[in-house]
């Protein structure tokens, strides 16, 4: 079967799954009895390991076979969760989430078979179940005896159930077989034929499970099951099963259907469930246990199913879609809103004597237009929780490695961000928490020492503000050593002692997102080689956001990025300068103000205007962009002061429009752009303005 | 009118003559008084001279960008590019929309767009490298049309020599 179709969506599952196995495993480390938690991750393992062997990626299907073991023996109260049960499974993620890259990458598992955390896993499995029996044997009452009596687990449909009584009746006899190929067999679909023949010369097979045709294809582990009309003894029948070579057991007993549990289930209810269960149909009867518990309609319903329901709406009901297709349609969105934009415009250009019934349309289009837009962006929008679940782990991993105690307290999972955005901020944020896990936090004595609590806290923090969405790394470490940090700039000459005077603690600290700027005292393979926060830097600026910090020496970090809701469309103030037009964007607007050109004082050369206390730079936009200015006459300037963090600057414009929403243009790849442009955008009547990015100004 | 049916009675038979060899289309533009092809299949539109808008901060020939039906797209000057004089805009310049391979389409300014032309590969010769070595030079062959010589555009050069 060509399955390379699918392997994008294998892929996405994949990941959820993963994701959602790191998140409840976590849980299971804190609360170790809570079945809720040990359902979902048997339903997970379970789930996954029915994907990969669907893929036929054989390696990561047998690892997670072995996972789900373990589960299962968890689930079954076997084996008791203990702190190194927890890091084995972690490995196994980790060794999961391998194959996966290796499958993204490749389209193939790689060759890792990951022998020592299989062994790990079977060992777990061992020394859990006292008397060491195969991991496939739980304990509980349903399956205790699910080996030895498969066929009481297989799947009959109405007309075998009759066919099977009618037999009885008939006084035929009706044996449930189980047949188990040696492991070494390599024709086991030959040697299953010969059993097949061997048992139809003395009887007739109703059914087989798995079916015959799968049998046929090797679709099957070791073992296969039938159930068998005859009128010999069983004795017989297995003998002559056995005298085929390569057979390593085979058991019988005549059947009782009363010990067929599916036939006290509604038939059709186990059928679609055994559709939904993965190809690999050997696993049903050991799972039997399982499928009830997932399957809450069944009416054999124990206390899980109950305890399943409400796990199952948080699967949202969703459509996956290709970017590419969203994109092109927030590019006919914006198209749409630049047409608006142009009937605007001319509307406003005609006399007033244009009847108000256009007008009305036009406002109604508008309204439309802005709602089509929103729901495009909020298409687009997900939550960051996909990229902080991990975190929890890769925490727990580094108190590990760190020898430090740290608790990761997160908020804000909910809010939500562009797809595009999502996807790369991952990196950045980690590269955060390490730093504040690495080089904030203490170890415990000296938090002790320093009265603080001994386990240290990181925070990580997400929300909205207005058009913007904050998230802050957050520890009560020790904070930044600003005169640590300003003797390294120095050493590494980075600036001289004489502008080390002069700087500020905000511009020395500034200094750490200098390429190569790294102040670990202990080079540790979590962080400190220097790459870091210069990328974090450059990575978010390349998300048209930004990242600052604030530090108390002794009381810890607040690292805080900001990030633009949506990247294509944003709300602009247009301006002209000179015979040009430009968009500044609203965001990094503070005020607009008319200063009378007297205003104006030079300090160090540069003009400076006083506004309400404080000392703003200007700065000629007219210089800057190489236009000329309009002469006038006039004797106010028209200032637009913008703010990026604490700082402001006042720029200074000819004439101003108004305000509009734009849609953003990238100037193309021929244009090598200069810094201070961010794109451009094309108004209603067919024009090109640019669009200033008043952060790279100030 | 003799003349021309004479001459267009000449061409198709070297029509005849040459049916196997491969053709390719060009447009023709005029730059000053040289007369300038480009291969048709990497023409995109060809458009009358909008208002370009300036962007700061770029090399002389780059003149700034256009709004073609929504796309932000860079024009340049060709003569500049060249070491010509700078455009003067008549009613007959036009912008001619390329496709260039890496980045997108770009806007070439010229004189004039004067024809479409359909050469033969054999009548197209290629200028030795060390010529087109020379720095601006954006020529990397010259075919022959009517006892005309036109120079043809290497758009490689043109997008590779950017930046």
């Amino acid at each position: 079967m060509d399955v390379s179709q699918y392997l994008e969506i294998f892929l996405d599952e994949t990941n959820e799954h993963l994701t959602n196995l790191n998140t409840r495993i976590m849980e299971l480390e804190s609360d170790p009895d809570n079945m809720d938690t040990i359902n979902e991750i048997f339903r997970a393992a379970h789930s996954l390991k029915g994907m990969a062997g669907t893929m036929g990626y054989k390696r990561m299907q047998t690892l997670t076979h072995d996972m789900e073991n373990v589960f299962s023996e968890v689930r079954n109260g076997v084996i008791k969760v203990n702190s190194e049960i927890i890091d084995v499974l972690f490995q196994c993620l980790d060794a999961l989430e391998e194959y996966k890259d290796n499958i993204q990458g490749s389209a193939d598992e790689g060759t890792n078979d990951n022998e020592p955390i299989i062994k790990m896993l079977n060992s777990i499995l061992n020394g859990g179940s006292a008397p060491a029996k195969p991991a496939a044997v739980p304990e509980t009452a349903p399956s205790k005896d699910a080996p030895d009596n498969k066929w009481d687990h297989v799947v009959l449909d109405d007309s075998q159930v009759t066919v099977i009584r009618e037999a009885q009746k008939q006084g035929k006899r009706v044996y449930g077989l189980n047949v188990m190929v040696q492991d070494s067999c390599i024709l086991k679909a030959a040697r299953a034929f010969l059993v097949f023949k061997a048992v139809e010369e003395r009887g007739e097979i109703i059914v087989s499970d798995p079916s015959a045709q799968d049998v046929e294809d090797e679709k099957f582990d070791r073992d296969f099951t039938l159930i068998i009309l005859s009128d010999a003894e069983l004795d017989e029948i297995i003998q002559a099963s056995k005298a085929v070579s390569e057979i390593d057991r085979v058991i019988g007993a005549e059947i009782d259907l009363a010990n067929n549990k599916n036939v006290h289930f509604v038939p059709e209810e186990e059928g679609t469930e055994a559709v939904e269960e993965e190809p690999p149909k050997e696993e049903m009867p050991v799972e039997s246990a399982a499928v009830p518990a997932a399957a809450p309609a069944a009416p054999a319903a124990k206390p899980e199913p109950k305890k399943q329901a409400p796990a199952k709406p948080v699967v949202n009901r969703t459509v996956r879609v290709d970017i590419e297709k969203l994109d092109s349609l927030m590019n006919l969105v914006s198209e749409l809103i630049i047409a608006k934009n142009s009937l605007v415009s001319v509307s406003s250009q005609e006399q007033t004597d244009v009847n108000s019934a256009f007008n009305e349309q036009i406002e109604y289009l508008e309204s439309v237009t802005t709602n089509l837009h929103e729901s495009v962006m909020k298409v687009r929008m997900v939550p960051i929780e996909s990229v902080v679940t991990k975190f929890p782990r890769m925490i727990r991993d580094l108190s590990k490695k760190l020898d430090k105690k740290m608790e990761l307290y997160m908020t804000g999972e909910e809010t939500e961000l562009d797809r595009t955005v999502v996807d790369q901020i991952g990196d950045p944020l980690m590269h955060l928490l390490r730093n504040s896990a690495d080089h904030g936090l203490e170890s415990a004595e000296v938090r002790v020492q320093r009265g603080k609590p001994a386990v240290g806290s990181i925070f990580l923090d997400a929300y909205q503000e207005g058009n913007t969405v904050v998230i802050e790394v957050r520890d009560d470490g020790n904070g930044i050593d600003v005169e640590a940090v300003k003797q390294k700039a120095i050493d590494r000459g980075t600036i001289t002692a004489e502008q080390a005077a002069n700087m500020t603690d905000k511009e020395i600290i500034d200094l750490l997102f200098l390429p190569s700027f790294s102040t670990a005292k202990k080079v540790t393979d979590v962080s400190g080689r220097g790459v870091g926060l210069d990328v974090v830097k450059s990575m978010i600026e390349s998300l048209s956001g930004e990242v600052e910090v604030k530090s108390k020496l002794g009381e810890g970090s607040t690292w805080t990025i900001r990030l633009p809701l949506t990247l294509a469309i944003i709300q602009a103030l247009m301006v002209v300068v000179g015979e040009e037009k430009y968009a500044i964007s609203l965001g990094s607007i503070q005020t607009l103000e008319d200063i009378p050109a007297s205003d104006v004082k030079l300090v160090q050369n540069k003009e400076v205007i006083h506004l309400r206390g404080t000392v703003i730079p200007l700065i000629r936009l007219n210089e800057i962009l190489d236009v000329e200015r309009k002469p006038s006459d006039e004797e106010n300037l028209i200032v637009v002061i913008v703010k990026k963090g604490d700082r402001l600057a006042g720029l200074v414009i000819d004439e101003l429009i108004g305000q509009q929403e734009i849609v953003i243009k990238s100037l193309g790849r021929y244009i090598k752009q200069c810094k201070f442009i961010s794109g451009a955008t094309i108004l209603g009547d067919g024009e090109i303005a640019l669009i200033l990015d008043a952060n790279t100004l100030i | 009118m003799e003349l021309s049916i004479n001459n267009n009675q000449s061409v198709l038979d070297e029509e005849k003559g040459r049916e196997s060899s491969n053709t390719i289309q060009y447009i023709v533009v005029r730059l000053g008084e040289e007369q300038y092809g480009i291969d048709i299949r990497n023409i995109d539109n060809i458009v009358k001279m909008p208002r370009i808008t300036h962007v700061p901060k770029l090399p002389a020939y780059l003149k700034g960008v256009i709004n073609m039906r929504g796309e932000v797209i860079p024009v340049l000057s060709i003569r500049l590019k060249m070491g010509l004089a700078d455009d003067v805009i008549t009613k007959a310049t036009r912008i001619l929309i390329v496709k260039l391979e890496e980045e997108g389409n770009v806007g070439f300014i010229v004189d004039e767009v004067k024809e479409v032309v359909t050469l033969y590969e054999t009548d197209i010769e290629k200028i030795s490298s060390d010529i087109t070595a020379e720095k601006g030079s954006l020529i990397n062959a010259v075919g022959k049309h009517n006892g005309e010589l036109i120079s043809i555009f290497d758009l490689a050069a043109i997008s590779l020599e950017e930046n």
